[in-house]
């Protein structure tokens, strides 16, 4: 399989603490995969996010560099215009490709889902506007065809009533609801990459589980690349082919889903895995004085 | 089961939203027994977090009875109120919320020992490296502004301030939710610690099965305002009979870490 | 960075700061520099600017010299433009906490007063008071305060209105704290830098007003003022026109000071509150 895009040294420091965010990341994703990044608070799983996303503050100081798989994306676009992360290629350490580096445009290469939908929608905007909107602007489609696109997006993302919807602002809808009109908008210029980026961690666990087949669906009826970023190990076993785990800006191991489920090499993971609370679990509670 | 600790019978709250009534809760009945922990479980909008909120009394309630330590504590008002309110305490999910953003750990613990009296002010200070420790935080930890702390050192903050008042019940509302899963668990075991030791009874409130499961005696489990199932958290759990129940079950992830190649 | 540092980096905010910084300097040195009674004789009438050393700003229609009642004129503009907005402030957050952490009927008999305050307008206010109890440093800096509390009152209400429901003041409440603790110990301070960010406006507001109402005569008349100065020279405002000029512009320098100083700060906050 080829790699739609490979991570070379990759380090991230933020602006006032002069702690690394990432450091020294190597990883390749194939494209297709479905990979997920797990890690605690701190572990630098959401910069691996913006930084792919391109999404990183202009302060934030970049080291090493991401190569994107161009033929991946051609066939679907014309090339991004290099000047998008100009900062990127400029602070590529050792300057060897000369050639105008491809750089992949969010929203249109790569659609993104975050935690909060409440934060990612306009909340003065109706939602079939807000979707038709990408699909205009990254599309090229004139208004009447791309509220076309966005009403069937909401169909494909199983709102309980599109037409309504397309008509409907954010704060009518339930959480779950925004995360899928969120999902809509993500993936309305079709992007060869989806990252998620705690999408689910709002939502409660039905709604979540919705979420996560949705997302399963949509990936593999678009041969998406798909991009999981969660907390929840399980969660992540539940959805993905390889596993990536981060501590302290750190890739301390990268498995196959089964492998690292079940033959963690590393500490970290096994102690992840360790204290995964499950319905199997043994339980914690020791009943020999409950009076019930 | 001896006299229950508190007493829950038809405690129903409507809300009104665009001129129509919505119950967030609607006649919902449970008892929990001293040193027990009873979890309410069920999707968001089931009504679980209104229910903490009415049984301490953060809300009224529309109809129903409360009963807390044999008494009617819905009858109890003003300086009454606020000095029984030492025996029923609260931990929220969010542990940077529920702290002034402006307080140090100190103040924080402090508080309850004033207003209740539970000290002089010159005992003050030891009680709060006592109250620290029993939580298995440093007392070097006291000087320092709650925003600097990590957050499971600030859920511990949390629960340290509410056993300040020697409490008989506990209302977690997600408690741990919102915590890195290596923290959650140290947490888990402080609580169950603590019950143990000083037999304090949980209205532990979560959507999260696996976690109730781990650590209730026994579970509601809440769909749109009503109780669909209750009963022994394990069997439960194990075997939901009602179709909300089977839902919550069937949608928790699960690590199948026994199926390697 | 600390501060004062992002506090200085912007243009206007040393500006407003030199201004006030002077004031500041001239308020406390007035004594220093001009022992004596700022309102005695000292030197012949109507003497215009740079002709004498010892009255580099000339004298008034009476003979006093210029400068001693400028340096004494600023003492009272800033003494009562700043207690004046503290007095508005304090009034303002205590009553807007109060309508916005009671609710209910503590909320609609306060936001009631308050609006019948801000419809009636606050110079009138003013100076309808200080003609009733009769004019004096403390009169008029109440007086004021009237008309200038009902803007912190608001912003305070609506700041408290939104603190309220978060699940601090709930954890307040759980662990027993009495309501007025929780209104003015855990509510108000968080409330409090949007209601700060107004002060700028009402100090040179106030700082005018002392003015408008000295230039009137209802200023304290054992003090000079920059507004009673301006009043004095206005009857030979066609032959000594710096009489009105000077103390004009030192009030008009103060009033841009003072502004330009707070926006100074409230861009600073801002910006450590976005930075955090």
């Amino acid at each position: 399989m080829t790699a739609l895009l490979s991570i070379r040294d990759l380090s991230v420091a933020y602006r006032g603490n002069g702690r690394e965010a990432l450091k020294n990341i190597n990883l390749d994703v194939a494209a297709g995969e479905r990979i997920a990044v797990i890690g605690e608070s701190g572990s630098g799983k959401s910069t691996l996010a913006l930084v792919i996303a391109g999404l990183l503050p202009p302060s934030a100081r970049i080291e090493g560099h991401i190569d994107w798989q161009t033929t991946e994306f051609r066939s679907s676009h014309s090339f991004a215009p290099p000047s998008v992360l100009p900062e990127m290629s400029g602070r590529t350490e050792g300057a060897k490709d000369r050639q105008p580096k491809f750089v992949p445009l969010g929203g249109r290469d790569i659609g993104l889902v975050f935690q909060d939908p409440s934060a990612s929608l306009d909340p003065v905007m109706t939602v079939g506007k807000q979707i038709a909107e990408v699909a205009h602007t990254h599309l090229g489609l004139d208004w009447p065809q791309a509220f076309a696109r966005a009403k069937t997006l909401l169909e494909r993302v199983r709102l309980p009533d599109p037409d309504a919807a397309m008509h409907a602002y954010p704060h009518q809808l339930s959480g779950g609801q925004k995360q899928r009109v969120a999902i809509a908008a993500a993936i309305a210029a079709s992007p060869k990459l989806l990252i998620a980026d705690e999408a689910t961690s709002a939502l409660d666990t039905i709604v979540q589980a919705e979420i996560v087949s949705l997302i399963r669906q949509l990936v593999a009826e678009d041969g998406m690349t798909l991009l999981f970023i969660s907390h929840d190990i399980a969660l992540a076993a539940e959805l993905a082919d390889r596993i990536a785990v981060f501590r302290h800006g750190e890739l301390v191991e990268l498995g196959t889903t089964a492998q690292i489920a079940s033959a963690p090499h590393h500490v970290y993971t096994r102690a992840l895995l360790d204290a995964h609370i499950g319905l199997d679990t043994e339980p914690m509670l020791r009943r020999a004085g409950a009076s019930v | 089961m001896s006299s229950p600790l508190l007493a829950v019978s038809g405690l129903a709250k409507g809300y009104h939203r665009g001129g129509k009534a919505i119950a967030a809760v609607d006649n919902v009945s449970f008892a929990i027994g001293p040193g027990e922990t009873l979890a309410l479980a069920g999707p968001s909008g089931s009504g679980k977090s209104t229910i903490a909120r009415l049984v301490l009394r953060l809300v009224e309630p529309d109809a129903g009875r409360i009963a807390f330590e044999g008494d009617d504590f819905l009858a109890l008002n003003g300086a009454a109120l606020r000095a029984r309110r030492a025996r029923l305490q609260m931990v929220f999910q969010d542990p940077l919320a529920a702290f002034n953003p402006r307080a140090t750990v100190a103040r924080v613990l402090n508080d309850p020992l004033r207003i209740h009296g539970i000290a002089s002010r010159a005992e003050r200070p030891r009680r709060i490296v006592a109250l620290l420790e029993r939580v298995g935080l440093s007392p070097n930890l006291a000087s320092r502004a709650i925003h600097e702390i990590s957050g499971g050192q600030r859920q511990r903050v949390a629960i340290a301030r509410a056993i300040a008042t020697k409490p008989s019940l506990i209302v977690l509302d997600e408690a741990v939710s919102a915590l890195d899963v290596s923290v959650r668990g140290d947490i888990l075991k402080l609580l169950l610690d603590l019950q143990t030791k000083e037999r304090i009874a949980y209205l532990f409130i979560s959507h999260d099965l696996g976690v109730v499961r781990a650590i209730a005696h026994r579970v509601v489990i809440l769909d749109a305002g009503r109780i669909t199932e209750s009963g022994d958290a394990r069997a439960v759990i194990n075997a939901p009979q009602s179709a909300i129940g089977r839902e919550l079950v069937a949608a928790t992830p699960k690590l199948h870490r026994t199926t390697a190649p | 960075m600390s501060v004062l540092r992002r506090f200085l980096r912007t243009p206007e905010a040393i500006a407003g700061a030199i201004i006030l910084a002077a004031l500041f300097a001239m308020a406390l040195s007035a004594s220093l520099f001009f022992p004596g009674d700022p309102q005695a004789i000292a030197g012949p009438a109507l003497l215009p600017p740079f002709q004498d050393w010892g009255l580099p700003l000339g004298t008034d229609r009476l003979g006093r010299d210029v400068l001693a009642e400028l340096f004494h004129g600023s003492r009272t503009s800033l003494a009562v433009g700043l207690a004046a907005a503290a007095a508005a402030l304090v009034i303002g957050a205590i009553v807007g906490t109060l309508a916005g952490f009671a609710g209910g009927l503590v909320d609609e008999v306060l936001m009631r007063i308050t609006d019948a305050f801000q419809t009636v307008p606050s110079f009138l206010l003013a100076l309808a008071f200080v003609s009733v109890v009769g004019p004096s440093l403390g009169v008029v800096v109440v007086a004021i305060a009237l008309g200038a509390w009902t803007g912190p009152a608001r912003v305070a209400r609506a700041e408290v209105l939104s603190i309220r429901e978060r699940d601090y003041v709930a954890g307040a409440r759980v662990i027993g704290m009495h309501p007025l603790e929780i209104a003015f110990r855990e509510v108000l301070p968080n409330a409090l830098p949007p209601v700060l960010a107004l002060s700028s406006v009402i100090v040179a507001a106030a700082i005018l007003t002392e003015a408008a109402l000295s230039f009137l005569g209802l200023g304290d008349p054992n003090r000079v003022t920059w507004g009673g100065m301006i009043a004095e020279g206005r009857t030979v405002l066609r032959t000594a026109p710096f009489l009105s000029v000077i103390p004009g512009v030192a009030l008009v320098l103060t009033v841009l000071g003072v502004y330009l100083a707070g926006e100074g700060v409230v861009e600073t906050t801002a910006v450590r509150r976005s930075l955090s």
